[in-house]
């Protein structure tokens, strides 16, 4: 039987670090993410880097913008489900305040063979034209090479002062 | 006590803090400031997101560690996002104030009462989840007494404020300036400090 190659590969989360590091990222709000478990542990492990722990991804939106306005430069760690679960704070603060908003979403359970429009999972395939209709920025980190998007999204959003989402395909490493 | 005696003394006590006002707050707010509307420096009215002035408190919080935030919230407001007492209790910002007016009701939207209104302590709650202090008062003398103390107190500090149900209104965007504007002003104002 032929296995189906992967689509989405798995990005080191030192590398991750790496690059939040290069964009000057001062604190990392969080709702904790299997998809990205890694990553949180690997920022755990280092002190440059803020890490903060919110009970729901409504208050890390909120958090992010109180850093922002007094002068930080946070970004978002949360998963896919939890982007679905804060839309009234992705509209209320980073929309209509027109706050600088990044995420890095993981997409939790996506069939990695699949495009995430093609998964089987109805909150997977969804959140690309949610994020249509809502008319928020996305771009999907789908292996190693893309990772200079984070750059890209953070760089989005701070100019157009509008939310902006990086898509994690596979779960870092 | 009547919110406007409330608010009359946190207005005398609250030095050079940044303050944080929502829902029928922001209208006493407005009206016991000696400023002119739409020019109260470091200050910001947060509609449009119900629940969130405490955690946008708790970034500007640890944004600015050196500067005092006051935040007045409501019962109803807190009861939307309630595992926000853990958050800013796990992330313990010391120069956080947090100041929830209970009226028992969602005033705005026709007083209708909270959920179990009677039979839940948010001071209470906020003291197991974490905060450094919580506290009530029901005397508006006591609370304007005290305040002083409490705003010397190592946060985060809770304080559950007791006040009658009154008319409420129709909270619109920060009493005539949006919330976009606001927000984008104050960073610019505490970047040219």
């Amino acid at each position: 039987m032929v296995q189906a190659s992967p689509v989405a590969l798995s990005v080191p989360a030192a590398a991750i670090v790496g690059e939040l590091r290069r964009n000057e990222i001062t604190h990392v709000v969080n709702v904790p993410d299997t998809h990205q478990r890694t990553l949180l542990a690997e920022l755990a492990r280092q002190s440059e880097m803020r890490l903060i722990t919110a009970c729901t991804e409504d208050e890390a939106i909120a958090i992010s913008a109180g850093l922002w306005v007094g002068g930080q430069r946070p970004i978002l760690s949360i998963q896919h489900v939890g982007l679905l679960a804060a839309m009234n704070n992705l509209k209320g603060i980073a929309m209509d305040a027109r706050i600088p908003t990044c995420m890095l979403v993981g997409y939790f359970g996506r069939d990695v063979t699949r495009p995430a429009r093609e998964n089987a999972a109805r909150a997977i395939r969804l959140i690309e034209p949610t994020l249509d209709t809502w008319g928020v920025a996305y771009f999907p980190l789908e292996r190693p090479e893309d990772l200079p998007v984070l750059a890209r999204a953070y760089r989005y959003s701070t100019e157009h002062c509008e939310p902006s989402v990086v898509l994690i395909g596979a779960p870092t490493s | 006590m009547w919110r406007r005696d409330a608010i009359a003394a946190l207005v005398a006590e609250r030095g050079d803090a940044i303050t944080i006002t929502t829902e029928q707050a922001i209208g006493a707010w407005r009206a016991a400031v000696p400023e002119a509307l739409n020019e109260i420096p470091h200050h910001l009215d947060i509609v449009g997101c119900m629940g969130s002035a405490s955690t946008i408190g708790l970034g500007i919080a640890l944004a600015q560690p050196t500067r005092a935030i006051i935040v007045v919230d409501a019962d109803g407001s807190l009861l939307m996002q309630l595992g926000s007492l853990v958050t800013i209790a796990g992330a313990a910002p010391a120069n956080l104030h947090h100041f929830v007016f209970e009226n028992g009701v969602y005033e705005t939207s026709g007083s209708q009462p909270l959920p179990a209104e009677g039979r839940f302590d948010l001071a209470q709650m906020a003291r197991a989840a974490g905060y450094a202090h919580a506290m009530q008062f029901s005397d508006a003398a006591a609370f304007a007494a005290a305040l002083p103390d409490v705003l010397r107190q190592r946060g985060p500090v809770f304080v559950s404020v007791r006040t009658e149900p009154e008319d409420g209104y129709l909270v619109r965007s920060s009493a005539g300036t949006r919330l976009d504007v606001q927000m984008h002003a104050l960073r610019e104002r505490l970047a040219a400090r």
